[in-house]
């Protein structure tokens, strides 16, 4: 498995160090007054980059395949927070900040344990409530206000 | 101005109200840091940035940046308190620089000396706070002084070898370390190029412009991609918290252990100096160092009180430590120090020499509420440290959700942006793979915050010497830190080639 990602990761920087070289070559060369420009800095980085990946690549070649211990992961609780997330952070503008925050703790809550239900719903509304009580009206910082239906 | 009055000033500044407030959040979210595993105290400053930005947002800007960063830093030395509990009192360290405390802690709690492990522990890590506090004033001056004599060329030399150090150390393939290092680097250099106003890797997109945010890198990298390993990882501990019977020590037991607190302070205040090498390794080196110099070395891992004393001291002076390359030269050697510096310059505070001239406030007011930070913790940590043990129960149904709800609403305050959001869930994403695969995090984050500056420097050296790049080889001190660079990075691998272990750092 590590072998495999270090294979993956090494073939993705090189990608990202050519990328850069490619693209640092179509800026300008020097700025006024110097004779160094932006791309220089850039290049040099991607260059190095490319080198390490190609020495990285090598290794995870040489190195044995290692018997690592398989741990069990939990695959379900973990799609199901990150999706959340995604829509969370998707909807925060549209829907606003108390809302969602409140929908994303509780369904989060209840992923990670499927118990207290009552508490959960408390303590997702303290947080959303307070959150936004406390920044919005104390701080008078901006957060996605409730949405047009709602007021 | 001498350096008394400074101080002095320092003082009348961390002592307006409300910065003692916030050097007491500070340290009472730090230690609640140390004590959760899972959060550590890179993790829990790159939280808390967004926090206060938005806290000290009343208050003029120099005013601002000094409380802001009262109360980050108390969080990282507040951590170093907080994660001795858990290792004394539950055999797992809340963070990675407590990991040697167990060996002896966790004994000594089994045989119900619990209290005295804890009480020394705060004591030591007291004292140790104090005598690199005095270190830190005594060589800010000088430091800086020489520090303003350099030019760019060896800034640039001595941003190299800071850049080599902590990927040096910093995980178990050099190559891993320095390819997150350059990526760092190379993520530093998308936006505007400061120099020529020239949109570099943008592809015309507007959010691109003002550069990638650190904020979301450093909490997407440390605090969700932390979160994400936890979920995936769940696993089902047990925990049996051993009893606080008496808090404090005895005489003997005080005096066994004043040896190995003064030892431990002094050895963790150089290495914490060192770029690269930090609390982790400090605790780790002082505890080799009280074994071989013990008349009964043989004591060591079965509780004996000098096993908690020397690492819990030097870890501690070891924070105090990684403070002065930052203040005084502008370099973070940790990932943490990192975090801290990419918070002043949100401040458009610049850490370095200048420092001290340009905002006197900042650097020494940060200094005295050190000194103030300190006592609070001893005085906190002592009475209080049975409803710290009690942080470690909070269920992780939900201090997890609640983690990434307030990530979400630190980076979403500051940068108002959902492509910042998506960029932060993306960068959970990535930490969790890249640490899971020994791809180490705090070089990259160091890239990101050293890169422009890193590059102003080479470009500045380099058009001062018409583009001739032997300027960085003729200079002395330039090619000093490159010949120091070098070795760093050659030692260690010639030492692995040679099949010795290398000590590494985990933590940043």
């Amino acid at each position: 498995m590590e072998l495999k990602f270090d294979y993956i990761a090494s073939v993705l920087f090189l990608a990202v160090g050519v990328l850069f070289i490619i693209g640092s070559r179509s800026l300008g060369s020097s700025s006024y007054g110097s004779a160094v420009g932006p791309d220089i800095f850039p290049l040099i980085l991607g260059s190095a980059l490319v080198l390490l990946s190609i020495r990285l690549f090598y290794e995870t070649f040489v190195t044995k395949n290692q018997q690592g211990t398989k741990e069990k992961l939990q695959y379900k609780p973990f799609l199901i927070i990150f999706v959340a997330t995604l829509v969370y952070i998707l909807t925060l503008e549209t829907i606003g900040y108390v809302i969602t925050t409140f929908l994303f703790l509780f369904v989060c809550f209840q992923t990670m344990e499927r118990s207290k239900v009552i508490l959960s719903l408390l303590i997702s509304a303290c947080f959303s409530g307070l959150v936004y009580f406390l920044y919005v009206e104390v701080l008078k910082g901006t957060l996605p206000d409730w949405p047009i239906w709602f007021q | 101005m001498s350096t008394l009055d400074y101080l002095f000033q320092g003082f009348q500044t961390a002592l307006i109200w409300y910065n003692i407030l916030f050097a007491f959040v500070g340290v009472l979210i730090g230690t609640a840091v140390g004590v959760l595993p899972g959060i550590g105290p890179m993790s829990g400053v790159a939280l808390l940035i967004p926090v206060t930005a938005s806290i000290t947002g009343g208050l003029p800007p120099e005013h601002a940046a000094t409380s802001a960063i009262i109360l980050l830093a108390g969080v990282y030395y507040g951590a170093m308190y907080g994660g001795s509990t858990t290792s004394i009192l539950l055999n797992t360290p809340g963070e990675s620089s407590s990991v040697v405390t167990t060996l002896d802690g966790y004994q000594m709690a089994k045989k119900g000396r619990a209290g005295s492990a804890l009480s020394i522990a705060a004591i030591g890590s007291f004292v140790a706070g104090i005598i690199t506090l005095v270190a830190l004033i005594a060589l800010a001056k000088p430091l800086s002084a020489v520090a303003l004599k350099f030019g760019p060329a060896e800034y640039f030399s001595l941003m190299l070898l800071g850049l080599g150090a902590v990927s040096g150390l910093a995980g178990k393939s050099v190559t891993k370390a320095l390819i997150m290092t350059i990526f760092g680097l190379l993520l530093g250099t998308i936006g505007i190029d400061n120099v020529s106003g020239i949109a570099r890797f943008t592809f015309d997109v507007p959010w691109l412009y003002q550069g990638i945010e650190f904020l979301t890198i450093a909490v997407g990298l440390f605090a969700v991609g932390e979160v994400f390993k936890t979920i995936l990882e769940k696993e089902e501990e047990d925990t049996e918290i051993a009893r606080i019977n008496n808090l404090l020590p005895s005489k003997a037991e005080l005096k066994e252990s004043a040896g190995p607190i003064a030892r431990g302070s002094l050895l963790g205040f150089f290495v914490g100096i060192l770029p690269g090498a930090g609390a982790t390794l400090a605790s780790f080196f002082s505890y080799i160092l009280e074994k071989k110099i013990s008349k009964t070395p043989s004591k060591f891992g079965t509780g004996t009180i000098a096993g908690v004393a020397a690492p819990e001291s030097a870890n501690n002076a070891a924070s105090g430590g990684a403070m002065i390359p930052l203040l005084t030269l502008g370099i973070p050697g940790s990932g943490t120090t990192a975090i801290l510096m990419g918070a002043l310059m949100m401040y458009n505070v610049q850490p370095g020499p200048l420092l001290f001239e340009d905002h006197p406030q900042v650097a020494w007011g940060l200094i005295a509420s050190m000194f103030i930070g300190n006592i609070m913790l001893l005085i906190l940590n002592l009475p209080l440290v049975k409803v710290f043990a009690k942080i470690i129960q909070t269920p992780k149904q939900f201090l997890i959700p609640m983690i990434i709800a307030i990530s979400i609403f630190g980076v979403y305050a500051v940068q108002v942006s959902t492509y910042d959001l998506l960029l932060l869930l993306g960068c959970g994403l990535l930490g969790y793979f890249l640490s899971k695969n020994d791809y180490p995090i705090a070089p990259l984050v160091l890239g990101l915050v050293l890169g422009p500056m890193v590059e102003n420097n080479l470009r500045r050296a380099l058009t001062i010497s018409n583009g001739d790049f032997s300027v960085f080889l003729t200079r002395p001190i330039s090619l000093v830190f490159l010949i120091i660079t070098v070795l760093w990075l050659l030692i260690p691998f010639m030492m692995k080639r040679r099949g010795k272990d290398v000590i590494i750092n985990i933590e940043g």
